[in-house]
């Protein structure tokens, strides 16, 4: 459904986004995690067409970023909620769905239909007077106004209460469920694990890994094995009565194993924890740093 | 021929291609049509919303009140100083009549103690004036009253049967139109020709009255006559103005209306005075005005687009860029030419007052919309609103006072509704002339903000040089766009160029050497052409459109050259603009002067085609060198090719005077 290959774009001498090649399979939620100035609005922006990039190629639905075509199948939700403050919520999703050419009865069904399911009162108040978790979703609903096949969201739970937040994050959730092919980006990596069937990490313009969480963690994470045993083994510490003691594969827990049942005892219990997202992520940047730090190749 | 595909044949096939590409073609059109409309309306509903409807009724009561005063203000003139003098005087007395008759003077009973209580300032007893205030006052009075019984005298003695013994010595003075209604180049058809106002007005702005007695012949079958033996008739309409104050100055019966109209026809000579053109300061003004109250709005919604980056989902959806800024543009477009229109009515002007405000509301627009496109904030905008105001309106207002008097106040479109509206013909040559470069400056202002209106420039906050190189930079993405782009930007020097030589003309009435006014007009020329030739490649430079190479500086300086030559011929703005009647307009625009002279064609082919292409190559290269090195380069190089410029149009004009 989205393809990006060898995106660059550059401000002046800044390149903000280098070499970004991936795809997004139609019905697929696809999160772009990052730290700030990573690239990943850039990237965003270059595949709603907002944002022309210096180099590579973007298609959305067999679409070049930016045709018309394109842009009506396509849903953008900025960082930021930007509204006519002086329009209410049905007078400014009715000017959105005039603009997509969405018929007036579809429009006036869409549009209640999508505010009930936001759970939006207050339809005739100026936009202006809403507070910020109710214009975000005007903002969304606005940017469901075309029935789009595509999604991008930028950060859509950015600066609201976690109550809106979550309220957020488990309606792009829905809308993943109901097909919508979705591409989002986020800096609370517990939403983009929750809800995205794959991510893409960039760091510093560049997309440095990306894959499924299951790639992701035998890439980059790691996989603990907290081995619970009756008797005290070398590298255990004691806990509730047991030892325990933390190896990272399958040969070091039969070792630990082995010397359990030498010392007279036995192994009582193997629990498995694998890396988080977020230790991923860490571990990314972090190796990224050091690769940089290393060959000085940027000040 | 033999290898290449068939081509498709028969009729059927063309017509069905052609069908099909038309088809295409309305599908566009109509597209663009329905985004447009949408866009529209919802900026005017959006904005309806935000304007409380005390608003709302203050502005309309604004436009009423101004379509009100437009009239009488036309027709009477102003008289502030109606009945400020208060005269004490009886009807048997002989000034009696003079003071009644000059709406100046307030007629009372004749009252020592008013005079000394400060209630009266002339106190007439019997043939004289008994008393007056010892105020400055009282002696501006007895001033006034002098020049009203001189007034009125005459118009007695314009009454006599002889008058040769009435006026011995007298001083026929007529107002001539300049050649601007006469000029109209061959096989062109005047739009409109109503000189009936002219009559009715007495004059209008003292071009009127007498212009017809005075027979261009100078035979004087009619006027010349008249003057000698019958001097009521001389001047025609312009005298009965003066021997009868309230008989018809288009200034109404005030008397400051009639200093500033010009005293009178006949008389010593120092009565006589130059006119003021009010009434033609009241149409400029009247016109111009709404204008203004229109680019605050308009300025103001294209700055709240980028404000908050509310313009990014506008971006985003399925409308054009282009779309956008027409749709957005064009309630404020309508509301502008519907209270030309609306002006126009009630002055009885035609439909050439409202289609020469048409690029006039389009160059305030769009230096607005490009204005906006810069500002960072609403702060910046103010500033940038008062300066197209005050630029604009000067363009625009200026040379529309002075219609009767010079032909260069066709650089405003004003001019024509001004002349519109005193029933003057206008030829299609003056049309195009005053309206071409506003509208060619105005596409090219809207040209330039569009290319600022994307995601990448409208929201950032530059400051607003590097926005003004980011809008030129923009349409420049290889070397040869350099052309079109200097091309494009030529309508700017034209326009900058005519308000050059308008500055140049006052000096002309002053006592500065007209060697020095030229080279004045040499100078500022050059700097509008070379500026013109060299900002945008100094912009593209400084976004790296270019390599650093010295090859590429000289192709671009090349390009840059050939543009602006081929766009400068097409337009021979000289010959539309009858400037060759202006001393100053032949010398700074030498090069057309040429086509009138009897030049060999060999050598008319060098001076006007090969030389400037040459001029205007070389001083491009140089700036485009100066470029290369950045900004104080480009200062010092384009300090050179405007010497050099300003030494070849000197070497023109030298060669013309031999």
């Amino acid at each position: 459904m989205i393809t990006a290959r060898d995106l660059r774009k550059e401000y002046g001498g800044f390149v903000a986004v280098e070499g970004s090649t991936f795809t997004v399979e139609e019905g697929e939620v696809f999160g772009i995690i990052g730290p700030n100035g990573a690239g990943k609005t850039t990237t965003l922006k270059m595949l709603a067409g907002l944002v022309e990039p210096t180099d590579g190629d973007v298609s959305v639905a067999g679409y070049d970023a930016g045709e018309t075509e394109m842009r009506q199948r396509l849903g953008f939700l900025p960082e930021e909620s930007p509204l006519y403050e002086e329009m209410t919520p049905l007078s400014y999703l009715h000017f959105f769905a005039d603009l997509y050419d969405v018929p007036d009865g579809v429009a006036d069904r869409r549009i209640h239909d999508t505010l009930e399911r936001l759970d939006l009162d207050h339809r005739e108040r100026p936009l202006g007077d809403m507070s910020k978790g109710m214009k975000r979703k005007v903002a969304i609903a606005r940017s469901l106004i075309n029935d789009p096949d595509v999604l991008i969201y930028d950060e859509p739970g950015s600066g609201l209460d976690p109550l809106t937040t979550n309220y957020i994050i488990d309606f792009t959730r829905e809308l993943g469920e109901q097909g919508k092919t979705i591409v989002f980006s986020a800096h609370n990596l517990y939403h983009v694990e929750s809800i995205c069937d794959r991510v893409a990490i960039m760091n510093e313009g560049k997309i440095v890994a990306k894959g499924d969480l299951d790639e992701l963690q035998a890439e980059h994470g790691r996989t603990e094995y907290h081995v619970y045993t009756t008797v005290d083994v070398p590298g255990s510490s004691r806990e509730n009565g047991n030892y325990r003691r933390v190896v990272e594969s399958m040969d070091a827990v039969d070792e630990t194993r082995s010397a359990a049942q030498e010392a007279g005892g036995q192994v009582v219990d193997i629990r498995t924890e694998e890396s988080s997202l977020e230790e991923v992520f860490l571990e990314v940047a972090e190796s990224e740093s050091a690769v940089e730090r290393g060959s000085g190749a940027r000040p | 021929m033999s290898g290449g595909p068939p081509r498709p044949r028969g009729g059927d096939t063309t017509t069905d291609d052609r069908s099909s590409r038309t088809g295409r073609l309305g599908d566009w059109s109509r597209t663009r049509a329905e985004n447009v409309t949408r866009i529209a309306r919802w900026e005017v509903t959006k904005n309806a919303g935000g304007v409380d409807r005390r608003t709302v009724i203050i502005a309309v009561l604004a436009v009423i009140g101004l379509g009100a005063m437009a009239p009488v203000a036309v027709s009477q003139g102003v008289s502030l100083d109606q009945g400020i003098y208060r005269v004490g005087v009886v009807p048997e007395d002989p000034y009696y009549d003079p003071v009644f008759l000059d709406p100046t003077f307030r007629v009372q009973n004749p009252s020592s103690a008013a005079v000394e209580a400060g209630k009266q300032e002339i106190r007439i007893v019997g043939p004289q004036v008994r008393e007056y205030a010892d105020t400055t006052k009282g002696r501006a009075a007895v001033d006034e009253l002098r020049s009203s019984t001189m007034r009125y005298n005459d118009g007695i003695m314009g009454l006599e049967d002889n008058q040769s013994a009435a006026f011995p010595v007298v001083v026929n003075l007529s107002y001539v139109q300049r050649d601007a209604t006469r000029v109209v180049a061959p096989g062109e058809q005047a739009i409109a020709v109503d000189s009936g106002e002219d009559e009715e007005a007495g004059g209008g702005d003292g071009a009127g009255g007498g212009g017809d007695g005075s027979s261009d012949d100078g035979s004087g079958d009619e006027n010349g006559d008249g003057t000698a033996g019958d001097g009521s008739d001389a001047g025609g309409d312009g005298d009965s103005d003066v021997t009868q104050p309230e008989g018809g100055s288009n200034v109404g019966s005030s008397t400051i209306g009639a200093r500033l109209t010009g005293g009178g026809t006949s008389g010593a000579p120092s009565d006589i005075t130059p006119p003021f053109p009010f009434r033609s300061l009241v149409l400029a003004f009247v016109f111009v005005l709404p204008l203004n109250f229109v680019i605050q709005a308009y300025g103001s919604t294209i700055l709240s687009e980028r404000i908050n980056r509310r313009g990014e989902l506008l971006l985003v959806s399925p409308v054009s860029r282009g779309d956008i800024i027409v749709g957005k543009t064009l309630p404020y477009f309508a509301a502008a030419i519907g209270v030309a229109t609306a002006i126009t009515l009630v002055l009885r002007g035609s439909a050439i007052s409202v289609l020469a405000i048409v690029p006039l509301a389009m160059l305030f627009l769009a230096a607005t919309f490009l204005g906006a496109m810069f500002a960072r904030s609403f702060k910046e905008l103010t500033f940038v609103t008062v300066t197209i105001t005050v630029s604009l309106t000067s363009y625009a207002f200026v040379p529309a006072i002075f219609t009767d008097v010079t032909p260069i106040a066709l650089i405003s479109p004003l001019t024509l509704v001004v002349r519109d509206l005193q029933g003057q013909a206008i030829g299609l040559g003056q049309f195009a002339f005053s309206t071409l470069p506003p509208t060619l400056t105005a596409l090219t202002l809207f040209g330039l903000g569009a290319g600022l209106y994307r995601e990448e420039d409208m929201f950032t906050q530059r400051p607003i040089p590097y926005k003004v190189l980011d809008a030129l930079a923009g349409p420049i993405t290889r070397r040869r766009s350099v052309a079109l782009v200097t091309a494009v930007l030529l309508p700017f020097v034209l326009v900058a160029e005519l308000v050059v030589v308008a500055f140049m003309y006052p000096l002309t009435q002053a006592s500065i050497p007209f060697g020095v006014i030229v080279f004045a007009a040499f100078v500022g020329i050059a700097l509008v052409e070379e500026l013109a030739k060299s900002l945008h490649v100094y912009a593209g430079y400084a976004h790296s459109r270019f390599d650093d190479t010295l090859r590429t500086a000289l192709v671009v300086g090349l390009f840059s050259g050939i543009g602006f030559f081929l766009a400068e011929k097409l337009t021979l703005i000289a010959r539309l603009a009858d400037l060759q009647e202006v001393e100053i307009g032949q010398a700074a625009l030498g090069e057309q002067a040429l086509l009138q002279t009897g030049v060999p064609l060999p050598i008319l082919v060098v001076a006007l085609l090969l030389a400037p292409l040459a001029l205007h190559v070389v001083t491009a290269s140089i700036s485009a060198l100066g470029a290369r090195r950045g900004r104080r380069s480009y200062a010092v190089a384009l300090v050179i090719a405007v010497a050099v410029h300003v030494a070849y149009n000197l070497t023109v004009v030298t060669a013309l005077a031999q």
